[in-house]
């Protein structure tokens, strides 16, 4: 069952030059892209790719300068673009459930670390009084916190970042919501407590069925606990398929390019890819965005390039996607 | 930490600052030109007599040594005789700093009311036309002199309008003033049940509070301002609007959060009014303590200049103790 679904998604920041002329940067350029209960979509790119833009557009976060001049997202089959805060409230932290990258800095300050998942549910009206305390420690137990019952007595400064970051996603869980999204959870944790953090939150995403959008830039989380993933580029999802699939044959010279550069490759390969910057979002060239930096550019690339499959649930942005590279 | 150990630490931190601000007072009142000596003996005076008064005053024997010798009789409660009214500081003291404190207490407190719900309500909409005003609003309040805007509220109050009763000091002289128990004249009348002073007393207080509300306010406005858009951008509460915390939960995270820094600002805005106050009381004839301190400064009464000194930095190390403690209830990261 498709949890969220998003369909052509365009996304602007209207500001006022120093010239007092208005430039607009277009950060999302027709991001299209679906979650299933049960499954976990990975949302990879480099710093600016727009992936926190798609995450916090899902929740129905963005604020102006930010605009959606065209698109569609829906969650649980309803329209979230234009609804109401009070709407939108009752499905952010109930229905759909955000782990943010700063969990030392995220939770209130001023609240031990057990009133804020009471508070959480209360809110909600999902529990109140006893039943939420007792919810609140075994999400805490089920987050794998050691002695959650003297946890819930803590202050958030108390907490180490692991720590806090499993706070984060107990708060996210407590509701028992369907759809978890996840903004580089992890990066601010070494990478022991990284994946002792991801394994939790994998373990339990398959244990309730939920559905999860997992951002990143680590290849090597994607690979590890996704089934499924998106390639961003330029606010554009340049490749997207099974896990597998891209990652054993990446259609797009973007997609190979971010592979071939990981750690462990460069050894073998030697420095050779990912060079440049991406385009300019207050100036963007028509015709595929990747242009300027691509090996295998030609006159076909000022045209944009259509999505062309390749296999029946794998495709890719690139005028050469099917041939074979 | 206990509460005894946590009074024990701040006096000996205050003990080495209020020492080094008695003895820096202490030279400069001696090294500037001011000769009480000649202002006390008078214009008849000669030279032998001069000569015995400065004796008498210990004022001829070296400086380290009259420091010494006011420092051994502080120890003892005593801080010197006030030239000026020949009569002993600290009498002077406990006559004059009740009605500071009046005003003073008065123009923080209605600041702080007034002050901060305006600095919240102006940073809930950055920019917006409330936030404009009130930032021109405290922009003007910073910008008049103290002494001119008691000035012009007497001649427009007073002398034009005729609303407020002279400025004359704190209870007018047509009514018998109560009898002194906490030094505040309202206060004092409303205990002794005696309306008719009690009333003087509050339209007395009417304009030099306003003036100093209006002074007091500015800078209480502009900080909350600041303060609480700070907040509003933290991750904490960006994480509690995607919690899908409605606006009024949100609000009270951010209000709760902003308390500290604000009690905090108010504190130290206590602290300087306290001192600022001699103008304004100058202007109304108020009889305060920083108006007995300006006279001190003018006509080189020592003891008193020391003791008035010594008054304002003591006051500032009980209210940011006191400030602290506030803080430590409010605030877990303070308590650890």
């Amino acid at each position: 069952m498709t949890l969220l679904d998003v369909q052509d998604l365009h996304v602007e920041f209207v500001a006022r030059g120093l010239d007092n002329q208005l430039r607009i940067a277009r950060a999302l350029n027709g991001v299209s892209f679906t979650v299933a209960a049960g499954e976990v979509v990975g949302l990879v790119g480099e710093t600016g790719a727009g992936k926190s833009l798609t995450a916090l557009a899902a929740m129905g976060l963005l604020r102006p300068p930010a605009r959606i001049p065209r698109g569609s997202i829906r969650f649980e089959g309803q329209e979230i673009i234009g609804q109401p805060d009070r709407v939108l409230e009752k499905i952010r932290g109930r229905r759909m459930a955000m782990i943010v990258q700063s969990p030392l800095t995220s939770l209130d300050p001023l609240k031990r670390v057990g009133d804020q998942l009471v508070r959480m549910q209360r809110v909600h009206g999902t529990a109140r009084g006893a039943a939420a305390r007792a919810k609140a420690e075994a999400m805490l137990a089920a987050v794998r916190i050691p002695d959650p019952a003297r946890r819930m007595q803590a202050w958030p400064h108390e907490l180490s970042g692991g720590m806090a970051q499993r706070v984060l996603i107990a708060m996210a869980l407590v509701n028992d919501p369907a759809l978890i999204i996840a903004d580089e959870p992890t990066t601010g944790l070494d990478v022991t407590v990284q994946a002792q953090v991801l394994d939790t939150l994998r373990d339990i995403v398959a244990a309730r069925n939920l559905g999860a959008l997992v951002i990143t830039h680590d290849l090597g989380v994607v690979a590890h606990y996704c089934q499924r993933v998106a390639v961003m580029f330029a606010g554009q999802i340049i490749e997207d398929g099974p896990v597998q699939q891209v990652f054993a044959r990446p259609a797009h010279p973007y997609t190979q390019a971010l592979i071939a550069s990981t750690p462990g490759r460069i050894a073998q390969l030697g420095w050779t890819l990912t060079g440049g910057t991406p385009p300019d979002l207050y100036n963007l060239p028509t015709g595929c965005l990747y242009r300027d930096r691509c090996p295998r550019a030609t006159t076909a690339c000022l045209a944009p390039p259509p999505r062309i499959a390749v296999s029946d649930s794998h495709g890719a942005a690139c005028h050469f996607a099917g041939e074979a590279a | 930490m206990t509460l005894g150990g946590f009074l024990l630490r701040r006096a000996l931190v205050a003990l080495p600052v209020l020492l080094g601000i008695l003895f820096l007072t202490f030279m400069l009142v001696r090294i500037g030109d001011q000769d009480p000596v000649a202002m006390l003996a008078g214009p008849m005076a000669d030279a032998p007599m001069l000569a015995r008064i400065r004796a008498e005053l210990m004022l001829d024997q070296p400086l380290l040594t009259q420091f010494w010798g006011y420092l051994g009789r502080l120890v003892q409660g005593d801080l010197g005789m006030s030239w000026q009214g020949n009569s002993p500081v600290t009498q002077a003291i406990a006559d004059h700093l009740p009605a500071t404190l009046e005003l003073v207490t008065l123009a923080v407190g209605i600041g702080a009311l007034v002050g901060v719900p305006l600095g919240l309500h102006a940073a809930e909409r950055p920019n917006g036309w409330f936030d404009q005003l009130s930032r021109f609003g405290s922009l003007f309040g910073f910008s008049l002199p103290t002494y001119w805007l008691g000035l012009m509220a007497i001649f427009v109050f007073f002398y034009l309008l005729g609303w407020a009763p002279a400025p004359m000091g704190r209870v007018s002289m047509m009514v018998t003033p109560p009898e002194v128990v906490t030094g505040s004249v309202l206060i004092d009348s409303l205990i002794a049940g005696n309306w008719e002073a009690a009333w003087s007393a509050a339209g007395q207080l009417v304009l030099p509070v306003g003036c100093f509300t209006i002074v007091a306010t500015a800078p209480i406005i502009k900080h909350t301002r600041a303060i609480a858009i700070e907040v509003m951008g933290s991750d904490y509460i960006r994480y509690a609007r995607a919690c899908g915390f409605p606006r009024r939960v949100i609000r009270r995270i951010a209000l709760r959060a902003a308390l500290v820094p604000v009690i905090t600002f108010v504190g130290s805005e206590f602290t300087s009014l306290l001192a600022a106050a001699s103008l304004i009381e100058f202007v109304f004839a108020w009889g305060g303590l920083g108006h007995w301190g300006l006279n001190a400064i003018l006509l080189g009464d020592f003891a008193a200049v020391q003791g008035y000194v010594l008054v304002l930095a003591l006051a500032s190390v009980l209210v940011f103790a006191l400030v602290d403690l506030v803080v430590m209830l409010l605030e877990p990261r303070a308590r650890a």
